[in-house]
């Protein structure tokens, strides 16, 4: 190996290792500040200390754990597969299917991603309000259905899937929907693990939408209440890194589940 | 095995028309090969007879039932794709048995079919494999064996041999041509290989630009073709043309003077009345009908720039004129050299005469 060879390699590895660095901190910081009392972690203390106990004893005594979880994952499961079925739906149809208005309204559906999020809350309040849904779960997981981002990638990794095998489905008796069906959906299962792994985050990370809409407790999903033990006159943040340790679980859980198959539609979707 | 008939057959996309009037009948039994180049429809005319193609207009009648706007499914039609098709997530006998199975056959019947097929094919070790665990001859012979399964009236195929190496194909060929001996159905087969075309055919249709140019047994497009189209299209390598002027005509024979060779002529008995004297026309040659220097009715000298040496026959590249370059096979003869001036002879009855549009005089 020669010098500049040797440099080059030296320098990726020190890149590779800030990022992932820089990447994992949080995560360890969080970790260990959960073991630590409130005032400590205040004045900097960066060791593992002896409150982790206590810590989660006082989280589980301020919240109920169990509402609060079944909330968010009622919410992010539904809500995930509603996507997923409605914009995949939308990524075949706009991909499969020649008209002359299919560009411009596939333009239309993108131009949606431009507007901010800020613009749409108050007109989607009042529909929700007039509809009678605040307050509701329902209300959380209507705006976020028809994924103009999923329908996206959804169309784009549709580009791949050969559409011989459509025609060989049509010789074999099928109808559209049945090729959707039994041929489509099994055939593009990497880029389905890959949307959910990416939808199911955004969801059970949502935050603005559901602190708007969600007004008791009843409701709250784990996002909002770890935000209001942080937001607290005297916020405990031992508490806090307990319930956000519990908070991040689900998505650690469900991305190394389908970590693969992640990756698999992830490339698929940009060849 | 059934008939196909199509009658006037277009197909449009907007203003542009594709297929522009087809009727070609199809008997019972036969292997029909569709050959063409690129972009000349031969693929859409393949799929408008599967039905993954609306037709435009005309009409399509496969077993005496007009079959128009009939499903796919139920036109009693297999289709082998470019591709293979093969479902990725099934097993080669889940592959095979899909098309019976959702059409609701008994899991015995499908079986038993199923088998017969494999056993046919040589597919039986494969049977509880996936296609990406298959060689693409291997998956090319599952396609083939979706297809029997369904005993269809007529098989289609769209260039399945496409995407093998040359060998493979060779061998895939041979396996074709055997199968079809065999179950002695009714194939349309889609190539724009006119090797396969000449191997595979009872029958060949060549198609330019959505238009029938010839319809014929392969040897009679070969010995007898109608335009200069199929005369280039059929052969290989393709047919030499040379630019001619009628000389003169007398009592059924035509006399023609090479332009980039006045003095070269050559007597053709054709009794065509459409031509005059002076008229341009075309000599065509294949490169496998040139003779040596004295054996012909005339002698040409050409240019030669590559000579290529295969073993059991040379390719002789040269020129004529500097804009007419033409092919020469010679099988016996290996010491011809680049930049050498090569006599060649002509033979009458081993060449053809076509008009200035390109259509063959007679």
């Amino acid at each position: 190996m020669n010098v500049s060879r040797l440099a080059t390699t030296v320098l990726q590895y020190v890149f590779l290792g800030t990022a992932a660095f820089l990447s994992i901190f949080p995560f360890i910081w969080m970790v260990i500040s959960s073991t630590n009392k409130s005032i400590d972690i205040i004045s900097g203390r960066t060791g593992i200390g002896d409150a982790f106990g206590i810590n989660v004893a006082n989280f589980f005594s301020q919240v109920d754990v169990p509402l609060v979880f079944w909330n968010s994952v009622k919410v992010s499961v539904l809500a995930t597969l509603l996507t997923i079925v409605v914009s995949s739906l939308a990524g075949y149809g706009f991909e499969m299917f020649r008209s002359k208005a299919r560009d411009r309204i596939y333009a239309l559906v993108l131009l949606t991603l431009m507007v901010p999020f800020a613009a749409l809350m108050i007109p989607l309040f009042m529909m929700m309000a007039r509809s009678g849904l605040i307050n509701t779960h329902i209300a959380i997981m209507l705006p976020t259905i028809a994924s103009a981002f999923i329908i996206f990638y959804f169309r784009q990794s549709t580009k791949a899937f050969q559409t011989e095998l459509r025609d060989a489905a049509k010789v074999d008796g099928l109808k559209e929907w049945q090729i959707f069906l039994y041929i489509y959906v099994p055939v593009m299962r990497s880029t389905y693990a890959a949307a959910f792994v990416i939808v199911f985050m955004t969801n059970w990370n949502n935050y603005l939408w559901p602190l708007i809409v969600l007004q008791s407790n009843e409701t709250k999903t784990i996002t909002l209440v770890v935000s209001s033990l942080a937001s607290a006159y005297y916020p405990d943040y031992g508490v806090v890194m307990i319930g956000t340790i519990l908070a991040t679980l689900p998505t650690l859980l469900v991305f190394f589940v389908m970590q693969r198959q992640f990756v698999q539609g992830m490339l698929g979707s940009v060849k | 095995m059934a008939e196909v008939r199509l009658t006037d057959i277009r197909k449009r996309f907007g203003a542009l028309e594709i297929i522009k009037g087809v009727d070609l009948s199809i008997e019972a039994g036969e292997f029909v090969v569709f050959v063409g180049p690129s972009g000349c429809g031969k693929s859409t005319l393949l799929r408008m007879i599967a039905g993954l193609e609306d037709i435009s207009s005309g009409e399509l009648s496969i077993g005496g039932t007009v079959m128009n706007d009939v499903d796919p499914s139920k036109r009693g039609i297999a289709m082998v794709f470019q591709s293979y098709a093969l479902y990725p997530h099934m097993t080669v006998r889940e592959n095979m048995g899909f098309a019976l199975k959702f059409a609701g056959m008994a899991k015995a019947d499908v079986d038993n079919r199923v088998n017969d097929a494999a056993r046919i094919l040589e597919l039986e070790p494969l049977l509880d494999r996936k296609p990406k665990a298959l060689s693409g001859g291997q998956r090319q012979r599952v396609a083939i064996g979706r297809a029997i399964v369904r005993n269809p009236l007529v098989f289609l195929f769209d260039e399945p041999l496409s995407n093998l190496d040359a060998e493979l194909r060779v061998h895939m060929r041979v396996e074709i041509a055997k199968l079809h001996k065999e179950l002695k159905s009714t194939v349309i087969y889609v190539t724009h290989d006119q090797v396969e075309a000449m191997t595979l055919a009872d029958k060949i249709v060549v198609l330019r630009a959505g238009v029938v140019e010839q319809v014929g047994a392969p040897l009679a497009l070969y010995d007898d073709p109608a335009n200069t189209f199929v005369a280039g299209f059929i052969g290989s390598p393709r047919m030499n043309f040379l630019k001619a002027n009628v000389a003169s005509i007398a009592a059924g024979n035509v006399t023609v003077a090479l332009t980039s060779q006045p003095d070269v002529h050559l007597t053709l008995p054709i009794a065509a009345s459409s031509i005059a004297v002076g008229d341009v026309v075309t000599l065509g040659v294949r490169p496998e009908h040139f003779l040596a220097q004295g054996k012909g009715d005339t002698d040409v000298k050409v240019k030669v720039d590559v000579a290529e040496h295969l073993g059991n026959t040379s390719y002789v590249y040269a020129h004529v004129s500097d804009e007419e370059r033409i092919i020469i096979e010679h099988g016996d003869v290996r010491d011809i050299v680049s930049r050498e001036t090569l006599t060649v002879a002509i033979a009458a009855s081993r060449s053809f005469l076509f008009d200035k549009n390109g259509n063959r005089l007679r």
